[in-house]
Order: structure tokens, then C-alpha cells, then sequence
């Protein structure tokens, strides 16, 4: 089996969207059903990254676990001195492998400042939403852009994200590679 | 826990197993996994392994109750089409081989002696303390003679009230001309349970082995078999309160993701109203690399946090 480790329910939710894209494309085997069951939120970025926090992964991992892909955000270095920014994420992230010493298939992928950044850049409309994000001076209020793609998956509850966007691409390799 | 409880197990050379060991068990566990990946036959370990402290006599009678629990309906079925004693005899034995156990061997002639002797398992069994609930429906025979251990002990009233958590209607259950039959509230007429359904009569052979296990050990093979899932909350609530109030240990399978999910819920709701404790809980998980089976066992907290994140224990 394989495991997903994200932060939480957004990326869970998420995660599930896009695996279900790769799976319409056939690039995911139609016989793996109930992706969710395949991603383990930790509760956040410092827990992700705390391996205190894996004691009932560890004791899952070369049994039932046998390939891990970790998927998170880098945030902002203002925010967290250690693991802010992507390459202070990559630093913690490397230590944290290394920690567990698990003898597995582990690999990495780290969203730049953050989901909601990296859905709002693939949007057709990203214009008009930076656009309403300035007149509102929504990044005062909260930096992360998560007004902004709150407002977004408000509009569009099952959001139409546009999964051929090239941004999306290094995800779904590293996904489809996980799967397969 | 009680020293009497099974904390860990190691099973070597014994059906499907080679070399294997599991730890951490608790008062109530649940084994999960895929479809024969071999959750019974850890049952039936530990199951021998209860008996082991006395002789190789014992566990021959352990592992002579398992496969009359686990084979006797095809069994019986043979001896019905005329195929003789001595066709069901060698079945026997071969089922005896798949044990695979070198200790075992000395005692099959034993085994078979006994189930000739007293006519293919009808065996005093007034000493034995331990149950084997199997996946099929129980005979009424046996529920008979559970009810005479509910009778002699005083237990019928407090059966009464425990079957009608399952059902609110019941009035009371009674064995009347060796017939299992209940009345409702509404209709004061005893009717033969088996109009009702195998779900009643599944809960019913569940609490009465509750009851005459105390002290001792539960196993249950297949624990939703003809039990309706809205019903899966009260069912555990039973197993676990009684199981703690009688000092029973418990060990159940299932492929049931509802089942697992009830156990998990009832679980912390019982922990929360301090009804149980963290330490009455535990998960066994089964699964096969490279064909060597293996476990993963999950305490309390872990079992919690693993259903609330959606995460699939049903092996691997």
C-alpha cells in the first residue's frame, strides 16, 4: 500500500480531486478505489514534520506501507524561522527522513507558499481574483490567499480546477509514480 | 489487566503461520484483514494457546473444538448422504494435518477416539469455560445448553434486559421444549426466534457466551455475520461493557468497515462516559508480504485516530 502524509483537510479534499483526475485519465489503476483511505493528514505543517507524531505510521511502514509521498506547504520564513520557505521546508523535510529511517520508497513535493497560492495561480480567472484581492486588500487581512480561494470554492463549491495546467504537472508525476 | 488475559502471542509452524508474533492485545480485540489472509486461524491460536498451560491433551480437545465449530456442518452433511463414519473420520484427520503441528500428531488418535466415542462432538463439556462463537448459526442444541448455565446461574432477567437493548419489543426470551422462543411487550405468545430472523439469534449465542466465559475467553469468528449495521453500536456496547463487568477477554474478526467503524465509535463514547477504559481497546490488523503473514496492533488512541481519519484497517 501506498500513503500520502499531508497537513490536513484541505489538502485532503484536494488531493482526492486531483486523484480522481489522474484516475478519469488513466493514469492511476481504476482498480485502487476510496483515495481517502490512501492520504494521512498529520494536523499540520509542525506536526507533518515532527517525528514524534509517527509512532502508529511507524509501526505501519514496511508492512502495510511501502511507498510515501509527503505533500505540504512551504509557507513564508516570517511566519516560521526553521521550516518557512521552501528552501528551510526542504532542510526540514530532508531531517525528517532521515529521522525516521524508513527503509521505503519516499518522495516529496512542496507547494510554493501554499495550496491556496498554487490553486489560485492555475485559475483561468487568477486575474480577476488578484484583481479583487487587491482592491480588498485581502493580503492585509490574511497573507496565505486562503480569503481568496475561500471565495473561490464558495462560488464554485465543486471547484472546477483546471488539472492540465502546468502547474499541476511535477504533482501529478510524482502522484502517478506513487500509484504505479 | 487481569493476568489472566492473553497479552501477546507467538506462533510458530501452525496452519498458515511460520514464525509469527503479535503483542499489545487488550481485554476486547478486533482482528481485521483481507480475506483469507488468515484472521480465524490467529483466532484459533490464540484460541489453543488459552488451553496450553495444562497438557497436549487440552489443546488436542482445543483444536478438536475448533474444527467441529469450524467443519461439522459439512461433516454431518457427509454423514447424512451415507458416506460412514470412517469417510468423515479421515476428513477429520486431514483437517487435523492442516494444523501442521508436530505436537499435535500424537494426540489425533486421541481426538478421533473422542469423537466416535461420543458421537461426533456431543461432549460433557461442563468444565469448559472457554467459547469459540463460529461464523455460522449456532445449533439449538448448544444455545440449550447455554441457557441451562443462564438458568442455573439466575441470569434470565438480566438476559431479558440486555436482548431488549437489541430490540425495545422483546419481552423476554425462554428455551421451551428445547425450542429458543421470545414474546414481545404487544404479544404475550412465545414465538420460535428462528421466525425472526438469524440477527436475534447470533446477539443472543454473542451474550450468552458473554456471560459464560467470565474469567475467561471469547472468540468470535466473523462478529457481523447476520447482524444489520445500525445494530453494530449496540452490539459492541454490549461486548464491551459485559466483557468488562465478567472479566472476559475477547477476541473477534471481521472484513466489516462498518464494523471496525462501530467499534472505534463505541469505543470512545464508552471511554468518554468512563464506562471502559484505554486500556480495554485494541485493533489487530493482518496482511501478507511475500506471503509471510504479519500484524500491526493498535491501542486505543490509535484506533481512534486512524477512523477518524478515514484510514482503512482492513488489512492489507
Amino acid at each position: 500500500m501506498v500513503k500520502i502524509i499531508c497537513e490536513g483537510g484541505d489538502d485532503h479534499s484536494f488531493l482526492q480531486l486531483i486523484l480522481n483526475d489522474l484516475q478519469e485519465n488513466k493514469l492511476i489503476p481504476e482498480e485502487i478505489t476510496s483515495f481517502g483511505s490512501y492520504i494521512q493528514p498529520m494536523g499540520g505543517k509542525s506536526s507533518l514534520l515532527d517525528k514524534e507524531k509517527y509512532t502508529t505510521i511507524n509501526k505501519q511502514i514496511n508492512k502495510k506501507i511501502k511507498k510515501v509521498l509527503f505533500i505540504f506547504d512551504c509557507d513564508f520564513e516570517d511566519d516560521d524561522k526553521k521550516c518557512g520557505n521552501l528552501e528551510n521546508s526542504e532542510r526540514c523535510i530532508d531531517n525528517l527522513i532521515t529521522e525516521l529511517n524508513w527503509k521505503i520508497e519516499i518522495d516529496y513535493y512542496i507547494f510554493d507558499k501554499n495550496l491556496d497560492y498554487f490553486i489560485i495561480d492555475t485559475l483561468k480567472e487568477k486575474d480577476t481574483f488578484l484583481s479583487c484581492e487587491k482592491c480588498l486588500d485581502l493580503k492585509k487581512l490574511n497573507k496565505n490567499r486562503k480569503l481568496l480561494s475561500s471565495i473561490y470554492k464558495e462560488l464554485y463549491p465543486k471547484p472546477p480546477y483546471d488539472f492540465t495546467h502546468k502547474n499541476f504537472d511535477e504533482l501529478k508525476q510524482k502522484l502517478t509514480k506513487l500509484f504505479n | 489487566m487481569s493476568n489472566h488475559l492473553l497479552e501477546y502471542i507467538e506462533i510458530k509452524d501452525f496452519k498458515c503461520f511460520k514464525d509469527f508474533k503479535a503483542e499489545g492485545f487488550k481485554r476486547v480485540n478486533l482482528i481485521g484483514g483481507k480475506n483469507n489472509v488468515g484472521k480465524t486461524a490467529f483466532m484459533e491460536a490464540c484460541y489453543v494457546n488459552t488451553y496450553s498451560y495444562k497438557s497436549e491433551n487440552t489443546i488436542s480437545m482445543a483444536i478438536s473444538d475448533i474444527i467441529m465449530i469450524r467443519y461439522n456442518q459439512t461433516f454431518f452433511q457427509d454423514l447424512f448422504l451415507g458416506k460412514g463414519i470412517e469417510y468423515v473420520g479421515n476428513r477429520i484427520i486431514n483437517k487435523i494435518k492442516e494444523f501442521d503441528s508436530n505436537e499435535i500428531y500424537s494426540n489425533i488418535q486421541n481426538i478421533i477416539c473422542s469423537f466416535e466415542k461420543e458421537d461426533l462432538g456431543v461432549r460433557d463439556k461442563k468444565n469448559r469455560i472457554k467459547s469459540f462463537v463460529g461464523s455460522s448459526k449456532i445449533s439449538d442444541d448448544k444455545l440449550e445448553s447455554s441457557y441451562g448455565f443462564i438458568i442455573e446461574n439466575g441470569l434470565e432477567d438480566k438476559i431479558d434486559k440486555i436482548i431488549k437493548l437489541v430490540d425495545s419489543n422483546i419481552k423476554s426470551f425462554r428455551i421451551i421444549n428445547s425450542e429458543p422462543k421470545c414474546n414481545f411487550l404487544n404479544n404475550p405468545k412465545f414465538i420460535n426466534i428462528h421466525e425472526l430472523g438469524d440477527g436475534l439469534l447470533r446477539y443472543i449465542s454473542i451474550i450468552f457466551s458473554l456471560f459464560i466465559c467470565q474469567k475467561s475467553f471469547l472468540f468470535i469468528d466473523e462478529i457481523e455475520n447476520g447482524i444489520h449495521y445500525s445494530k453494530l453500536d449496540k452490539l459492541w456496547e454490549i461486548i464491551l461493557t459485559i466483557s468488562k463487568e465478567q472479566t472476559v477477554q475477547v477476541f473477534a474478526t471481521t472484513h466489516s468497515k462498518e464494523c471496525i467503524e462501530s467499534y472505534a465509535r463505541v469505543s470512545k463514547k464508552l471511554e468518554e462516559e468512563q464506562k471502559i477504559d484505554k486500556d480495554d481497546v485494541c485493533f489487530i490488523e493482518l496482511g501478507r508480504n511475500d506471503n509471510v503473514l504479519e500484524s500491526i496492533t493498535y491501542n486505543y488512541e490509535e484506533v481512534i485516530s486512524q477512523i477518524t481519519d478515514h484510514q482503512d484497517l482492513r488489512g492489507w
